[in-house]
Formats: C-alpha cells, structure tokens, sequence
C-alpha cells in the first residue's frame, strides 16, 4: 500500500504547470463597504488570494481559466466568469442560508453546498458569550442529535457529549475531539472519585468553529476512532488586514438552578419522634444530641441546610485578542482569564490561557503555519458525590443541628460528619497545564496538488494536592496528604497529499491519501503520607511518615493510512469514498489493524432544469452514506490476563487483576445515513432532514462473572446494539425588513436505542443490581422491583412479586420476594433545541431553548433521604404523608427508625426527568458606529447573557441534568449531585 | 531554490510513508502475564504473599467478615447505629438479596480461593527444597481452607453448601456456572486441607500461617462441625507445642503492630498496607473509626454478673465522642494487626470438648476457663462450681466479643439469636443477586424468595 500510493503522488507531481494571467479588483458588500479578506480562487484550483483593507485583490490564474469564485463568511458564494476586463467590481449579497458555509471535514474543508455527509457546524457566534467556562456547555440545544450534559454543578465537572445516542455500552462513548487537526486527549485524570472535565483547559473564547463530523462518511476519516462521532475544533485566526483588537471583559453572578425542599424542624421533630414511638424507642436524647444541647421542641435551631451548602458563585471573564495580517503573514495572538466561583461552597476555579496561529507564506509553494495554545487551570474541588463530607451531603443533616457554633467553628455532633470541618480544614487543589501545537507545512507543487505535514504535540499535566487538617473528620493520623502528578503527552504526525482539480468542464475531483502515527503515553506518580507537625504544613514533605505512593506508565501507539476521493460533476453530481486503515497497540496481537470504509453520494436537484429557478423549491439536495467506524477507547491493555502487584506487611505481593482475552478489538460500527437537504421560499427556510441507523457489533463489555470464579468481569466484544434515528433541523429567515432581522433555527432528534444481542445466548447483564443490557431493551435499562405503595392495613411498604405465575401482580412487603422489572431507560430518546436571534438597529436578542424527553432518573440517595425516617437523615418533605393510622391511603409507608420498611432498590426512586430549560439568552447592543469612532473603536457592543435562567421540568429532584458523579454516569443515577448552575452576566465588547 | 524544494519535500515524502508499524507492540509496565506470574519459583511465592492481601482486604478479614458474624449473631449484646444500610440490614436480620457488604464478602473469599487454587496448581515451579515446596502448599491450603471454612459457615444452608472450586480459574471464557456443593463436601475439603497443612507447614513461618496456624484453624472447624475428638486434638496439640502465651494482660492481645505472644494467625496491617474495618466502624473518631458505628450494650456488661469490675474484659472499653457511646477497646490502634485466631480460644475449645467428651485431656474444662480467666483478672472458678455448655459459651462471649464469633457460637449451641430461633432462615445470608444473575440456576437459599 505504501509503494502505490507514492507512486501515485510521484506522478502528481510529474505534470507541469500551466502559464499564467493577472487579474485585478474589489470586492464590497451590498451597502458598498468593502469585504476585507473574502477569499478569491481561480475555480477548479486551490489557487487563491483574500482581499486587503480596501477589499481589493489580485490574483494569478491559470492561462484559459474561466472563472473565479468569491468567498466571504455569512455571504453567497459568487462566480465570476472571467472576461477580457483585467478589473472587477464584486457585489456579495448576504448569504439568508448556511448552505454555502465552510465546514471543516478532517485532513480539509469543504463548502456545505458540496458535502454529502452530515455535519453540524457552529461558529464563535453560538460559542461566544455564554457564560460557563468549559466550551462544551455552550453548544448544548444547538446541534441536532448532539447531547450535550455537565455531570453536575460542580465547576470543574466531567461532561457528556453523545452523538446520537451511545454507540457503546462499556467502551468510551465520548466523541474524538480534534483541535486545528491535533487529536486531543481527553482522559480524565481525577484521583478524588468525580469526574473532570480534561478539556476544561481549552478557552471558548479561543473558538472559532466546531464542526460535528456525525455520520459514517465524515467520521470514517478517523477510523477506529470515530464511532462515537468527531468534534472538530477550529481555533481564531487572522486576517488580511490592519490589526485588529478585541477586548472583551465579563462578569456575572451565579446560583443553583433549583433546590429541594426538606423538613423543617418543627416537621423533623414530629416526624422521628413518631418513627421512634413506632419501634418503642426514645429519640429526646438523639435530638439532644443533634441539637447540640439547644432547645429543639420550640425550634431554636432551625437550619436550612440548603443555605450551607450553596452560595452565590461569580463569574468574571477577560479575553484580548489581536490579530491581522497581509498576503504573506496573518497572525492571531490572543489571552484570556477566566475566574468562576462555583454555587457550592468550595468549589471554584480560575484559568489563564494563550494562543498564538501563525501563518506564513515563504512563497508561492510553501506555507508554513503554527498554532500554539497552552493555559492553566486551578480548580479547588470538593469530594465526589458519596464522600460524607462533600458539601452537597450536608443535606442529610438534621434540622436541629447548627452547622457552625457561636465561635464560628464547625458543629461536630452532626448526625454525619459535618463537612464545614472538611472545608475549613481540608483542600482539594487541582492544576491543569495544558500545552496544545502545531507546526505544519504545506508545499503547493502546482495549483492543484499540495502536499502537508503536520506536527502536532498535545500535553496535559495535572497535579493534584489534598490535605485534610488534624481537625477534618475521621483524622486520627495529625492530618493526611495525597499529592499526585499525571502527565498524558502525545505527539501525532500526518502526512497527506491532497488532489484537486477540474479533469474536464463539469468534473472536480478532490483525492486525499495520506498517513497518520500517534504515540501516547502517561506517567503517573502519587504520594501519601500522615502525621503532620502543624496544621499550618501541607505538603507532603512534612509528613512525618509516607504511607503510600505510585509511579506507573502506559502508552498506546496508533499508525494509520488513509485515502479519501471526492468526484464532483456539474456541481450537483457527488460521489465520496474513504478508507482508513489503523492499527494499534491497544488490541490482541491477532487482531492488530482494522480497516474503515465509507463511501457516499449526492445530488442537488434544484440544479436540474425542472427546478433551477424555482423560489418555492430553491434549493433541494439528497445524499445517502453508509460506512464503517470503530471504537478503540478500550483502555490499553484490555485483552491481557494480567497479574497485578499489592503488598501485605510490606513485602511484595502479585494478585490476578484482570482476565485476558486474546482475540478482543475494537467494536465496529455500520452507520447509514439518509439526507435531505432543501431551501424554502428563495431560501428564507432551510433545513435538514436525516434518518440513521448505527448498528454497533463486536460490543464490548465488562462482562459480570460470578463472583464464585474467582473474578468479577471480564472484557469481551460480543453482542450488538442499534441506534436508529431522525433529526430534523429547520432554519428560517422569519423576518428581515426595514432593519429588523428575526431568524429562529430548530432542531429536534429522535433516537432509538435499542440491545440486539448478547453473549451466551442473549443472556441478561445486570449491572451493580439495578441496571440491565437485555435484547430488545435499551442499553443500562432499570431494573427495580416495582414499588407498590403502602398496605393501608398496617403501614408496610409493598412490592409487586412480578414473577411468571399467576402471582404477578401480588405485593410482597418483602424486597427479596418482588422480581426486578425493567423500569425505563437512563437518557433520553428526544432532544431538541430552539434558538432564535432577533436584532433591530444594533440591539440583538439571541436565546436557545433546550429539552429532553425519556429519560429517568434513579435517586440513589432515595434510601436516605425519602425513606421515611429509617435513619436521622433529614428527609424530604413528601415523607410528612406517611402512613399513619390503618386506613390511610397513601404513598409513604409508616415511620420506622432504623427499619427498613420501603427503603430497598425499588421504583419508589425512579423518576421521570423530561425537561425544558431556557439554555441561554444573550442581549447586546452595538453601540453606534460614528460615536465609537470618534475615540478609536470601531465597534462596541455591551451585553446581557444569562444561562439556565428557566427550568420547566416535573421532576423533583435537583435537576434533571444532574448525575451521580461516583458511578458510571450511563446507569442513570442521582445521589447528593449538585444543580446545574443559573447565571447572570453582562459584558462589554470593544474593538479598535 | 525550486528544485531543492521538491527533493526536500520528496525525502519528507518517502519518511511520511515510512512504516512506524513496529511501535505498536508496548507491553504493560506495571502488570505481568500469567506465564510468568505463575511460571517461576520466586513469583509463586509472591503471589501467595498476594493471596495473603487478598484475604486481608476489608471484605473479608480485614474485618467486615467479623463485623457481619457479629452484627447477624449481636443478640442484644451490640447496637448498629451507623447510617449504611448494608450492616444495618445485617443487624436487623432483614438482608436483601442485593447487600453490597454480603456480595463483596462472597466475592473475595472467591477470590482468594481461586488464587491458592493457582498455586496448588503450579507447585512444580517451586523447585529450591522440598521443605519450601511444601511451605508454599501449605500455606495455601491454609488459605483456601480458611476462605472456604467461613463462605459455607455464613451461606450453608442445611445440606446446601457453596460452590466449591479446587483447581485454578485462568481462562474465563469458559462456562463458569457451578452448582453448589453439599455442605458435608465443603467440609470435608477444608478438613483435608488444613490436615495436610498440619504436615505440611513448619514450626514457624513469620507473619505467615505455620503448622499451628492450621492446626488451630482446624480445631475451631472441627468444634463447629461437632468433630469434638478431633477438635480437642487439635486445641491440645497448639496449646502444648506451638509456645504461644497467652499476653500477660488482656489488653495486650489487641492493637499490636507486630504478633502478640498469643497470636496463632493474624491479619497484618500497616499504615502503608492492609485494611482494617473493624476500626471504621467499631472505633471512635480519634482512633480513626466513624465515631462508633456499633455500640457496646448494657446487655454484654451483664454476661460478667457481678464481676464487672475486676474482669478486664467487662472493662476493656472506649468512650465515643458522642453520647458517650460504649466502644470496644479492641480495635483502637488504625494500623494494629487484626487477631484472627488467638491461644485464648484453644484453651476455650478444649475445654469445650472435654466437657462434651466427659475427659480431661490437657487439662480440665476448668482449669482451662481458669486460665483464660486468670489472665484477664477475672474471678477464678472453685472446684464445685458448675460448669455447663451454657457457661462455656457465656465465656466464649466474654472472652472472643467482637472478632466474628457471635453468630456461629449462638447457632452452634442452638441459641435463639434477637427472637430468632437458631435455625431460622434469616440467619443465613443470601446467595448475593450478582451471583444468580450470572451463575444461572445456582439455589437460592430459602427465604430469600
């Protein structure tokens, strides 16, 4: 393979080159003012110029070429046919469609118009101004089929994007990000048990497109790596031009989007005291106790511990940017700071980032380009959702306790650990040093055959550092630290060769062939010591006695060859095939590589006479694709029986850690799409209409063993999985006259999910009890006995025994005896965004509104805090309506202290968590131009933005969007998981 | 300048294309492969140092193992006051099928079966002497049986034993469902081979099982199986020949850092490894303990009568920070060694079966309590005092409180425990759910629907 396709490059570059004309003029917008830096290509080459400050150009074209193409962002591509005049005058008119737009493919671009693929693209305008400090969150609600979700409120929370639906069950599911062609690495490094976010170190404001690569034929060009979906990252850079500041400068107030409402003391007392008479047992001392000695029965405390917990965060933003640049250099070199104080107490972080993009023509062949981002984060955490002393756990705390004494020191007689003392003694500090590059170059042999090498390094460093003070709770060791440094580091190389040329009138074709190797390693170290002199030292240098340290490393290797051939007739004619071949160092040596094919076709009808010229059907396009991805994120050793090392008395030890499997790879994924593409009415409404099916085989799992084997799980590819799905995407053109714009876009997307087969027969896999992957269902399904309300006789909690006799829909009050049913699914099946941006005389309105339908959620935490006062845990108040004399009808069964009655697993805490939520509102105005000019600015625009300022939803908990950050996010579960948060910001934009 | 570019862009050419395909073979660095873990002498043996860890983790005898005895057996004697349910459910004799304590308990001693069962298998690489051969063997017959011992003591249910696994699992793509073994089968195993452990093991080992480790590990399963003779063999045989002593004082015996001069096997903690559970929910907070999660009962103050104060043992407490709850004294130091088989029950077994066997091998019931008494400065029994099962297992409570005997002693001596009769269902713990959601078929015990 290698030998041809040099070959093939070699006589590419055999063929001469043709002679040469110049031609000459401006381009101006339909007001007159001039475009600076629209781009210009001779049609059929790559060949091309951008216009200056005054939106002239010149451009050499080919002897006998006879057209030249103009292109402008948010304007209608023109052709101009070339005549014997040497100057030009060129009119673009705005573009009211995004049919024309630049999308970003992989290894190229390409313009919309002529993409058989489905890809979503978003521009720094969706980016821009929302106020969350990780770029994933402002693209929630605006790309079809897109799920976009932060795990919790947490700043520093982990998130989960998924492509439509999850093409895996035990692999990642996470897309491959790819940022200026540099695969990014997106391993989590937390050691504290919750999620981070590890892009967390990329700052929106350095955006200026994502692409979503969604189907087959776009992802097939990353292979085994583009299953779960591509995001392609564009980062700012410059333009033709004089230079250009921008400043931009923020800041905003947060607080959680909802709380929930628990007993109050009064309600506390009359609650247990009941729960204890029940069981003859006496609570006056445990209220002694929890009250700290104070006057409980006339409420002399009275703690919301809501108000503990969460604060007011704040936001403040700075982002400056310079960038510019004439025909031989163009430049960006910007920096921004972000400071975000989370809604739970403790919990905030602050980052500082560059980037400079430089692009540098040597000469009329060679361009060599570096783009260079690195930054710094800080985060201070707080413990992961089933830590006793995360802060979001203090609202399992009695009413009667006071969070914090007279002399302001923490309470310590809470029914839990307070976790004040964790705060005030205790940190939690996580550092990201983030450095992202790139060198490339590229050699144009003629006009339509270039070559590129790009270098890209990405390195991560995370370091985190925890202390707990000889006053934090359960310290009996003068304090413990835990310092830990992972460094994931990866270079890639790609080397491709890229084709593109006009064979004959009519017939374009674009060929990319080219290969890839990536080497990716991690070292991790981590030390723990205790006994500390003095709270006041907290490194780990002061400890008197180490107790614990690790030093690891791992690395994984991909080489790839890959191929793409585009052929384009009468520019409504596409045929597109790909072909990637990768192997790694992740599979069973028998399996090393893997071979990724996709191909696809298109046509735009409305270019065929019997539409061409139609208003009403302006624009029409159909394109099928099918193709095939794989998933590599297996971890890096996942086929290997492994032997792993432990200790006992300190003398070395070696323990069975994982049962190998040779023959395990990659899963693979057939994906079919179906597109429609059409512009109404001259193109005031657009849109999309996609149908796919993703059928996922060679499945892996963590397969559950028996416990009497000896192991728990074992990694295998067996079973399969469908996705099958519709997106709709319209865009309309509502309003556009005498100055007022009104243009509204809204997708919605449908996903089926749904297990085809398992291993061993289809056998059932029940996850940690009360998940399921069974055929036929969707993937981690509930599985919960099925709660059946309270026996009015005598109080029990009741269960159906849902076995396959007559008995089935008998209630047992004995957990053991009700049969598991399946009980919903953990995501949802629709999601749908609506955004609508309306401007009038430099006032712009922009607003996204997001929803979720299907998805339920279980309350992990149910078992505490809704289980009528089995324990002292303050309890929700639905739990008022227990049970309380034979005859009543109700929902909570009678109080019991320390007596599980209705407090087992069951779909008493499984709920519905459809939602709508009002994402984010932006209102700016420009301020007038000649004003600003007069001191220098060419524009100034001052903003009002706000996120999650609305929540429709029935769902009683925190929040639908809030999972358990300690578990597998995927099973659907909530336990003390903090509220999205809800901010308000407003900012000031200026440039000179 | 043109043509030097394309010779340069021709040789980036040829190096693009190059094969890189050799840099995708990496090993792991921080694991090895079965050939070799099991293949040479030296990694045998440390992989028995592993099985050692892996019965020391804190789902087994790192102490949730004696806490749940307890907790099923607590009869008044303790309170589970803490918030986790699993424990909780233990203590209410309510367990679901689901009980993440009870699972990972069954899991691990799975575990640690399995991992003697690979060294049993691979005992021809151990080649230096006979004597090192028959050390390892030993030793992991002594582990196998141990995690068996307990597995059937809590899961048996009548004649149903658990499943019962002798070779080494290494290929799991196998089938993997196993039926359960009769309980008669289970203890039979575990007889054999702590009797070849016996043989087997030398005088002394270290911190690692020796030949009275076994031999008392034996004693306590034959008392419990009602093998009297061979227990009170074997109860006599460690008392006579092992040099253990008991610690001059009671409190001695607990909280070590190193073996105390009684221990005949312990579990090994230090503050860079091990696990001990019994400290997070026993102790107080400033022993490192959640503040007491189990209490100490009036009701075990009354087992000492009138002797509550000079008995160490009616003594031998720490008062919680909170409500001033009773806690044990017997888990205070966070990274002390977990006593596991101590000389004090030997003497308790022998006394125990000479009573049954109406002999006086060793020495007499009385004498024996005697010495157990003796040390703990409690009242010492005169000639004609009584002495009745009921006695006995009234100074088995006394003297073995919070290491894991509760349950088994009441059971063993047909004692109802909390209203429960001895016999009842709810005594035994269930098959965990993980189990017969993937060992399909497997029985379920009864009472657990």
């Amino acid at each position: 393979m290698t030998r041809i396709i040099t070959t093939v490059l070699l006589l590419f570059v055999g063929l001469s080159i043709y002679a040469q004309q110049v031609i000459t003029g401006t381009v101006v917008d339909d007001e007159g003012i001039p475009l600076i830096g629209a781009t210009i290509t001779d049609v059929g080459t790559t060949s091309g110029t951008v216009t200056d400050l005054d939106g002239s150009f010149s451009l050499t074209v080919r002897e006998g070429a006879e057209a030249i193409e103009v292109t402008y962002t948010g304007f209608e591509p023109q052709r101009v046919a070339i005549t014997n005049a040497t100057t030009y005058e060129i009119v673009l008119s705005s573009s009211s469609e995004l049919l024309d737009e630049v999308v970003v493919i992989g290894y190229g671009s390409t313009s919309k118009r002529f993409l058989t693929d489905n890809v979503t693209k978003l521009s720094s305008d969706d980016i821009d101004k929302v106020p969350v400090p990780n770029f994933q969150s402002t693209f929630a609600g605006k790309a079809a089929g897109v799920r976009v979700s932060q795990t919790n409120g947490k700043v520093d929370a982990g998130m989960t994007v998924r492509v439509r639906g999850a093409a895996s069950i035990s692999a990642g599911s996470d897309p491959l990000y790819v940022l200026d062609g540099v695969p990014l690495i997106n391993q989590d490094e937390s050691q504290n048990g919750a999620p981070l976010n590890p892009l967390l170190s990329l700052s929106p404001t350095e955006i200026e497109s994502i692409d979503i690569l969604k189907d087959a034929s776009s992802a097939a060009i990353y292979g085994a790596r583009g299953a779960n979906g591509v995001v392609l990252i564009t980062t700012k850079r410059g333009k033709i031009g004089k230079a250009v500041m921008r400043l931009n400068i923020s800041g905003g107030v947060s607080e959680p989007t909802n709380t929930v409402e628990w007993l109050n003391t009064e309600e506390y007392v009359a609650l247990f005291t009941e729960a204890g008479n029940n069981i003859d047992y006496d609570v006056t001392a445990d209220f002694d106790r929890l009250s700290n000695g104070t006057d409980w029965r006339n409420s002399e405390v009275d703690t919301e511990w809501n108000d503990v917990v969460f604060r007011t965060g704040q936001q403040n933003n700075a982002d400056f940017n310079i960038s510019g640049g004439d025909e031989k250099t163009i430049y960006y070199l910007g920096g921004a700071y972000n400071d975000t104080e989370g809604i739970i107490i403790g919990n905030d972080l602050n980052r500082a980032s560059a980037r400079t993009n430089i692009r540098h023509n040597f000469s009329k062949k060679f361009t060599g380009a570096l783009n260079l981002g690195y930054s710094k984060t800080t985060i201070n955490r707080v413990q992961d959702d089933n830590s006793f002393t995360t802060p979001l756990q203090g609202i399992a705390q009695s009413p009667l306790s006071p969070p914090r004494l007279e002399n302001g020191e923490p309470f310590g007689g809470t029914e839990y650990a307070n976790f004040l003392l964790a705060l005030d003694y205790g940190s939690y500090e996580t550092r990201i040093r983030r450095l992202t590059g790139k060198a490339s170059g590229e050699y144009k042999f003629t006009n339509w055959l270039s070559f590129n090498s790009d270098f890209g390094y990405d390195m991560s460093n995370t370091t985190e550092d925890e202390f707990n003070g000889s006053r934090t709770p359960f310290q009996s060791t003068n304090g413990d630290a835990f310092s830990s440094t992972a460094l994931q580091e990866s270079y890639v190389w790609a080397n491709y060769a890229t084709f593109d040329r006009d064979l004959a009138a009519g017939h374009n074709l674009n060929v990319v062939v080219g290969t890839e190797f990536t080497e990716a390693q991690r070292n991790y170290n981590s030390v723990s010591g205790i006994q500390f002199p003095s709270d006041d030292l907290q490194t780990i240098s002061s400890a008197a006695e180490i107790t614990a340290g690790a030093g690891s490393f791992t690395a994984y290797n991909f080489m790839s060859y890959f191929a793409r051939a585009q052929y384009v007739l009468n520019s409504r004619y596409f045929v597109k095939g790909s072909i990637r071949s990768d192997g790694s160092s992740r599979f069973g040596a028998d399996r090393r590589f893997g071979t990724f094919p996709a191909g696809s076709v298109g046509w735009i009808v409305s270019e065929e006479d019997f539409l061409k010229g139609n208003t009403t059907l302006a624009f029409l396009k159909t394109r099928v694709s099918y193709g095939l991805l794989g998933n590599s994120e297996i971890g890096n050793f996942p086929s290997r029986n492994l032997f792993g090392t432990t200790s006992y008395n300190q003398r070395p030890g070696i323990e069975p850690v994982q049962p190998g499997n040779s023959s395990l790879t990659w899963e693979t994924t057939k994906q079919l799409d179906v597109g429609l593409e059409f512009g109404l009415f001259d193109s005031r409404i657009s849109g999309e209409l996609d149908y796919y099916r993703k059928l996922t085989d060679g499945l892996l799992f963590e397969t559950p063993l028996p416990g009497s084997s000896g192991a728990t799980f074992i990694n295998q590819n067996i079973g399969s999985l469908k996705n099958t799905g519709v997106e709709l995407i319209l865009n309309g053109d509502v309003v556009n006259t005498g100055g007022f714009r009104w243009n509204a876009s809204f997708n919605i997307a449908q996903n089926n999910v749904e297990i085809i087969s398992l291993p061993n027969d289809d056998m059932d896999i029940v996850v940690e009890g009360n998940n399921i992957n069974r055929v036929g269902e969707p993937v981690l399904a509930h599985y919960l006995p099925e709660y059946a309300g309270v026996d009015p006789a005598n109080g029990d909690a009741l269960y159906f025994i849902n076995g396959d006799g007559e008995d089935a829909r008998e209630t047992t009050n004995n957990p053991n005896e009700a049969n598991r049913i399946v009980a919903g699914q953990p995501f949802p099946d629709v999601t749908a965004g609506l955004t609508n941006t309306v401007a009038y005389k430099g006032i712009t309105l922009n607003f996204t509104l997001q929803g979720e339908w299907g998805t339920s959620l279980y309350n992990a935490a149910g078992r505490f805090q809704s289980a009528n006062a089995r324990f002292f845990d303050n309890q929700t108040v639905d739990q008022l309506n227990r049970w309380q004399n034979p005859g009543d009808i109700t929902d909570v069964p009678q109080a019991r202290l320390f007596t599980n009655n209705g407090a087992a697993a069951s779909t008493r805490y499984l709920e519905k968590a459809d939602f709508i939520r009002l994402r984010n509102v932006t209102l700016s105005y420009d301020l007038p131009r000649d004003w600003m000019e007069r001191i220098g600015l060419t524009n100034t625009q001052v903003y009002f933005s706000g996120l999650n300022l609305l929540t429709f939803t029935e769902y009683s908990g925190y929040d639908p969007e809030s999972r358990y950050d300690a578990v597998e996010l995927g099973r659907g579960q909530v336990f003390y998981s903090a509220p999205a948060a809800r901010t308000v910001s407003f900012g000031l934009n200026l440039t000179f | 300048m043109n043509q030097l570019n394309k010779i340069l862009f021709l040789g980036l050419f040829s190096l693009a294309f190059t094969n890189c395909e050799d840099k995708l073979e990496i090993t792991p660095a921080q694991e090895l492969e079965p050939g070799t873990a099991l293949g040479t002498e030296a990694n045998i043996k440390t992989t028995l140092v592993g099985t050692y860890a892996e019965a020391g983790k804190n789902d087994s005898y790192g102490g949730r193992y004696q806490m749940m005895a307890d907790l099923l057996g607590a009869n008044g004697n303790i309170t589970w006051g803490g918030t986790f349910f699993d424990p909780g459910d233990i203590f209410n004799k309510a367990i679901l099928v689901t009980n993440a304590f009870v699972e990972d308990f069954w899991n691990n001693q799975y575990a640690i079966a399995n991992q003697a069962n690979l060294i049993l298998d691979n005992l021809d690489v151990v080649e230096s002497s006979t004597e090192e051969r028959d050390r390892v063997e030993g030793e992991a017959r002594f582990l196998r049986a141990l995690a068996y011992f307990d597995l059937n003591r809590m899961f048996s249910s009548g004649d149903l034993g658990v499943p019962l696994r002798t070779e080494g699992l290494v290929e799991y793509s196998a089938d993997l469902t196993i039926d359960r073994a009769s309980t008669g089968e289970v203890y039979a195993l575990v007889v054999s081979d702590l009797q070849r452990a016996v043989e087997l093991l030398p005088e002394s080992n270290g911190v690692f099982a020796d030949r009275y480790s076994a031999q008392a590990l034996l004693a306590r399963v034959q008392l419990h199986i009602g093998n009297f003779e061979a227990a009170l063999t074997a109860a006599d045989n460690v008392i006579m020949n092992s040099g253990r002593t008991l610690t001059p004082d009671y409190a001695d015996a607990f909280n070590n850092d190193v073996n105390s001069s009684e221990d005949l096997f312990a579990i090994q903690v230090t503050s860079q490894d091990g696990e001990n559970d019994l400290i997070v929910h026993y102790a107080s907070e400033a022993n490192g303990g959640r503040r007491g999660d189990i209490r100490v009962n009036d009701a075990y103050l009354d087992l000492f009568g009138s002797d509550t104060i000079a008995d160490a043992r009616a003594n031998f407490f720490v008062e919680g920070e909170v409500e001033d709850r009773r806690l044990t004294g017997k888990y205070t130091n966070q990274f002390g060694n977990i006593a596991l088989i101590r000389l004090a029950e030997m003497y308790l077994i022998r006394a125990e079966a000479n009573l049954r066997l109406s002999s006086e091998v060793g020495a007499s019931p009385r004498e024996d309590i005697n010495t157990v008494r003796n040390r703990a400065g409690a009242e010492l029994l005169e000639e004609d005092d009584d002495i009745d099962l009921t006695y006995i297992l009234n100074e088995r409570l006394r003297e073995l409180a919070f290491e894991g005997f509760f349950v088994h002693d009441y059971r063993r001596l047909g004692v109802a425990i909390d209203g429960f009769d001895a016999d009842d269902n709810a005594l035994v713990f269930p098959i965990p759910q993980s189990e017969t959601d993937t060992n399909m078929g497997i029985l379920q015990n009864p009472g657990y629907g």
